[in-house]
């Protein structure tokens, strides 16, 4: 598939980045926002020589994704809310398992079952795990079509240079927005990495090897999570992504990520070209955060703003990563007609801050 | 050993000492399952997808790849990986609680599918490693740590039969149920065993196996006297059969 650009909907954009990049089984089952990206795939697979399984539950879809990795070829999954919390037993069980795939969550309204329209109420379970046991996901949060096509390479490239389920997070007004996105060439990364000495394709050409899930003596466990650890603390340094504009001489920072961020790029444009001084640090990697963009934040910063669309769930990584040394204040909101804070309500925040 | 190597071939690990208390049934199926995929030649492209209980032990005893699922969902994680790599042998082999209570949804969705891959349901009629609760299959009446006054079905429900509701999906080929209580039962399963991989290698269908088995430990009965209950009183209610046999048209069964 050659480059080109394509006026899709970002949850459609999703699809198609995704197997153009090398997914090739995608295991889903209907929820919305997330149901366009298996609408597509169920169109498109077929073309790439793999398939879209349309399973009974997430639990059987998260399951049959864990089979996939297993044999070391690329399986994807899509869901929101309600379905990322039945799929949490099998986020633990891959991340212990060292299993690499590609997961979405589309964010919609919780708890329970909330609402349809989008959020980030999501970020709590997706950063810190809400499954059993001490791990971490990668956790990706794009914040336009272009985005999605854009990160989704160095994706794949994580899930299988760390061997982990790699989850993006994108709320559902980023995923339900229709704009256009620049493919590249379509190219299968996944088969650029050999999975010979883990996979378990059978006694053919290696003894007998087994996934297991727990341990059979105590020494074992603790083991597998000194190894996890250490695999941690290498992504926690080596993969932190943000993007950052204007921070240097800022008296005020904003802290968002996906549409929120994406209006942040509007709001310091508007606001400098006022001049006022306010900077923006949008996270594009949310597990690990990047605490980096805060160490070296100048003394001229006074304050930042937290802006999710939520009660307040990012602003307490951000408050950790300035540990007390700059004033961190919140504006949030969550369900309702307009989930969203608009771009007037984000300015009069700061200008409150100035 | 190596003698023994030269008659049971390589799937069986005859070096390993067994987890299984003495006398469980697991030990019979878990052997009859190697030796179904030694005479079948396909020890080398099988997978054993196992459940969470004591039938999570059952690839230890064996010369093949393992994955072991979380509880009850080792069907959905067979088909997956069957989607992603189609020309493995892929089985699951789990215990009546892991089968039939937490993962009935995956196990019936798996049958119906009618992909081709193999479920093995060893049912001892309680949760064994836990130390002896009521399983969905346990008896009507039957003293289990978790009903202290024997099931009571208004309370607890009937006795579940799983591979009955499996008799109508068109996507399962093989489907039977078989018993280890006597050496006679036993060759019946064995071949149970050996339709079911082969269905699956010929690419039919779903196909499942139920074994009645004892759990001396968890019906706190001696191994002899466990195996006389079974022989009397668990054949009785879940009567060995084959339910279905989709296979070829002039085989047995």
């Amino acid at each position: 598939m050659k480059s080109e650009p394509l006026f899709l909907k970002n949850a459609q954009t999703f699809a198609e980045a995704m197997v153009r990049c090398g997914v090739r089984y995608h295991f889903a089952y209907p929820i919305t926002p997330a149901t366009e990206v298996m609408k597509h795939t169920a169109v498109i697979l077929p073309q790439y020589g793999g398939r879209m399984v349309q399973m009974e539950s997430e639990l059987a879809v998260s399951n049959a994704l864990a089979g996939c990795a297993c044999t070391g070829k690329l399986g994807a999954t899509s869901t929101s809310g309600p379905g990322m919390s039945l799929m949490q037993e099998t986020m633990s069980y891959m991340a212990g398992g060292e299993l690499p795939c590609i997961m979405l969550d589309a964010m919609r309204v919780g708890p329970g079952d909330g609402d349809i329209v989008g959020a980030q109420s999501n970020y709590f379970q997706a950063t810190r795990g809400g499954g059993h046991g001490d791990y971490r996901v990668i956790v990706l949060a794009p914040a336009s079509g272009q985005e999605i096509v854009d990160i989704m390479p160095d994706a794949v490239k994580l899930a299988y240079t760390y061997r982990t389920p790699v989850l993006f997070v994108i709320d559902g007004v980023t995923c339900t927005m229709t704009e256009s996105a620049l493919f590249p060439e379509a190219h299968d990364y996944a088969s650029e990495f050999d999975t010979s000495s883990w996979a378990f394709t059978g006694t053919g050409d290696h003894p007998k090897r087994y996934l297991l899930t727990g341990s059979y003596t105590h020494s074992q466990g603790e083991e597998l999570n000194e190894k996890l650890l250490a695999k941690y603390e290498l992504i926690k340094e080596k993969e932190q992504l943000w993007e950052e504009i204007e921070v240097e001489d800022a008296d005020v920072v904003l802290v968002a990520f996906g549409i929120h961020g994406r209006m942040g790029q509007d709001l310091v444009a508007n606001m400098r070209a006022e001049g006022k001084k306010v900077g923006l640090i949008r996270p594009i990697s949310l597990w690990p955060f990047p605490d980096k963009a805060f160490e070296g934040l100048s003394d001229s910063v006074k304050s930042m703003l937290v802006v999710e669309m939520n009660h307040g769930q990012m602003v307490d990584d951000v408050r950790l990563a300035v540990n007390g040394r700059i004033p961190v204040h919140f504006l949030g909101k969550t369900g309702g007609d307009m989930p969203l804070c608009t771009l007037a309500e984000m300015t009069a925040k700061i200008n409150t801050l100035l | 050993m190596q003698e023994l190597a030269k008659i049971y071939g390589e799937t069986l690990l005859l070096d390993k000492k067994f987890s299984y208390c003495p006398g469980c049934g697991h030990g019979i199926v878990t052997r009859l399952v190697a030796e179904a995929i030694e005479a079948l030649g396909i020890r080398k492209r099988t997978i054993s997808v196992v459940g969470i209980g004591c039938g999570g032990f059952s690839h230890h005893y064996m010369e093949i790849d393992a994955i072991e699922a979380m509880h009850g969902r080792a069907p959905a994680v067979a088909v997956g990986y069957k989607v992603a790599k189609p020309e493995n042998i892929v089985y699951t082999y789990q215990g009546d609680g892991d089968c039939s209570a937490i993962g009935l949804a995956e196990l019936l969705h798996t049958a119906n599918r009618g992909m081709p891959v193999t479920c093995f349901m060893i049912n001892n009629n309680l949760f064994g490693m836990t130390g002896g609760q009521m399983s969905p299959s346990t008896l009507e009446g039957q003293i289990t740590s978790t009903t202290p006054n024997g099931r009571d079905v208004h309370q607890h429900g009937y006795p579940l039969r799983v591979p009955e509701m499996m008799a109508d999906m068109h996507g399962a080929k093989y489907v039977a149920r078989e018993s280890v209580c006597d050496a006679k039962s036993i060759r019946k399963a064995a071949s149970s065993v050996r339709k079911a991989l082969d269905c699956q290698m010929k690419g039919l269908g779903f196909s499942f196996v139920e074994f009645i088995v004892p759990c001396p430990t968890g019906l706190k009965l001696s191994v002899p006297d466990s195996y006389k209950w079974n022989k009397e009183k668990m054949v009785e209610y879940f009567k060995p059969q084959i339910f279905k046999n989709e296979m070829e048209q002039n085989d047995e069964n």
